[in-house]
């Protein structure tokens, strides 16, 4: 009875002394900050170290739908025998490399199209492959296939095409960098919104008169807890209407922000606002589905 | 009481915290993602004394952390292991008889309540803003809660089969 007595005491003993532990592993984590200002502290060390040998297992988790499909193929191929059937197998596989043969094609055009869009005065990491999301129901992230070994940092913007804005990235590691999207509810962006006239999409110019401000809204890009995309603090005077293009800001005021200007995040979906609100409600669609992202790149300097 | 294999129980929570690190972002949909690290913690400690229980929830909830599972802020995924392997020791040591799954399924609903509300209070105290609390109860918490309770009760006989090995009763 003793005993048992004693070991529920040092369980509990053990409980508090660990809820310490944790609790200081918390807070040294947060005071560590990100890895852009002061190199990583050991805690983040430790989640880059991870993210690096658990990259070859998030690939095979990523692709996992690929090696099914050939796994039956060759149960098939084990069980049909047969001229017939070889022929046949044969033909089939010639289409599929003809299918793949377009698909490369098709793939080689996208990448040149991508290099041909780059800003000259711009800096981009190499092209990058997502690996595999991470995270949570409170996170939208995704790992990408580049690192500090190809010149990537933290906070540096992530662009899909040739500017289109999809997110930033957070924890850096020698060959993979982490992306918080553009949905993630902690994301945030200064924009402007502006009406199509006033913005080249390919080059991401904007009009003179929308580059000195004017008289189109600009707020805070965010995603509520409510789950959709919108622009915050836009003033009710702004002129915001359906359709409009959502596009980084670049300044706030005097302060350089984190996204340099006019990468296209998204077009305005609703416009509203009620007697009692202070701001005007913007829900924004955003340019590119997180789900449908395959090839990104990381602006590196600006 | 039934006794489980520490060395088996080890390897269920550092798998469970491998498997969610991985797995969770697939399987997420809103507020909802199977806390496998939890479900593993409770189910392998669940015959353990109360010290090797909070020792082994702890070891769980950082592994998790180290992965960079859940919001990856360190210290969370510790707590909410820390907190689940109590409160399945202290579960286990009540007489039952054939509703040990029933019982510790609700020992899991309970423990992911709890590490949800720890992952909200971790987002406001690390200065990022999260969802009010709520709204977050009932979008976020009770159907997490529920569904993983659900997945544990389908998976929890094979875990405990499994922890216990053959000497197991």
């Amino acid at each position: 009875m003793g005993r048992r007595k004693s070991g529920s005491a040092s369980g509990l003993a053990a409980l508090f002394i660990l809820c310490i532990v944790s609790l200081a592993l918390f807070t040294v984590y947060v005071k560590e900050g990100d890895c852009s200002e002061h190199g990583c502290g050991p805690l983040h060390t430790v989640q880059l170290g991870a993210a690096e040998v658990l990259r070859p297992v998030r690939g095979v988790f990523a692709a996992a739908a690929g090696p099914f499909e050939g796994a039956w193929g060759a149960a098939e191929d084990v069980v049909q025998r047969g001229d017939e059937e070889r022929l046949r197998r044969e033909a089939l596989k010639n289409k599929e490399l003809a299918a793949q043969a377009s698909r490369l094609q098709q793939e080689n055009q996208r990448l040149l199209e991508l290099l041909d869009g780059q800003r000259p005065s711009y800096e981009y990491g190499p092209l990058a492959h997502v690996i595999a999301p991470v995270g949570d129901q409170f996170t939208n992230r995704v790992v990408i296939d580049v690192g500090s070994a190809d010149g990537v940092q933290p906070e540096k913007p992530v662009i899909f095409g040739n500017n289109t804005l999809v997110g930033r990235t957070t924890e850096v590691s020698r060959h993979t960098a982490e992306v918080m999207l553009v949905t993630d509810q902690m994301f945030a962006a200064g924009v402007r919104i502006v009406p199509p006239a006033e913005f080249d999409l390919p080059s991401g110019e904007l009009s003179t008169e929308s580059a000195d401000g004017g008289s189109y809204g600009e707020g805070m890009l965010r995603t509520g807890w409510e789950e959709y995309l919108g622009v915050e603090y836009v003033d009710l005077s702004s002129e915001v209407e359906k359709g409009d293009f959502v596009v980084t800001s670049g300044r706030a005021g005097e302060y350089e922000l984190l996204f340099p200007p006019g990468l296209f995040v998204g077009t305005v979906e609703s416009v509203s606002s009620e007697d009692i609100d202070q701001f005007k409600k913007i829900v924004v669609t955003p340019a590119v589905e997180p789900q449908d992202l395959e090839e990104v790149r990381v602006i590196t300097d600006w | 009481m039934t006794r489980h294999s520490i060395s088996r129980a080890a390897l269920v929570v550092a798998v469970a915290a491998l498997l969610e690190a991985v797995l969770s972002p697939y399987l997420t949909f809103g507020g909802i993602s199977p806390k496998l690290a939890v479900i593993g913690v409770v189910f392998a400690v669940s015959g353990l004394r109360d010290l090797q229980a909070v020792l082994l929830g702890f070891f769980g909830g950082v592994v998790f952390d180290a992965l960079g599972g859940g919001l990856g802020l360190f210290g969370v995924g510790a707590l909410g292991g820390l907190l689940a392997g109590i409160l399945s020791a202290r579960v286990g040591t009540v007489p039952r008889k054939g509703t040990e799954v029933f019982l510790l399924a609700q020992v899991v609903a309970v423990a992911v309540a709890a590490r949800d509300l720890i992952g909200l209070a971790a987002i406001n105290l690390s200065g990022l803003r999260g969802p009010p609390l709520g709204e977050f109860l009932v979008t976020g918490v009770l159907p997490d809660a529920l569904l993983n309770a659900l997945l544990a009760y389908a998976v929890g006989g094979w875990l405990l089969e499994f922890v216990r090995g053959k000497g197991g009763t």
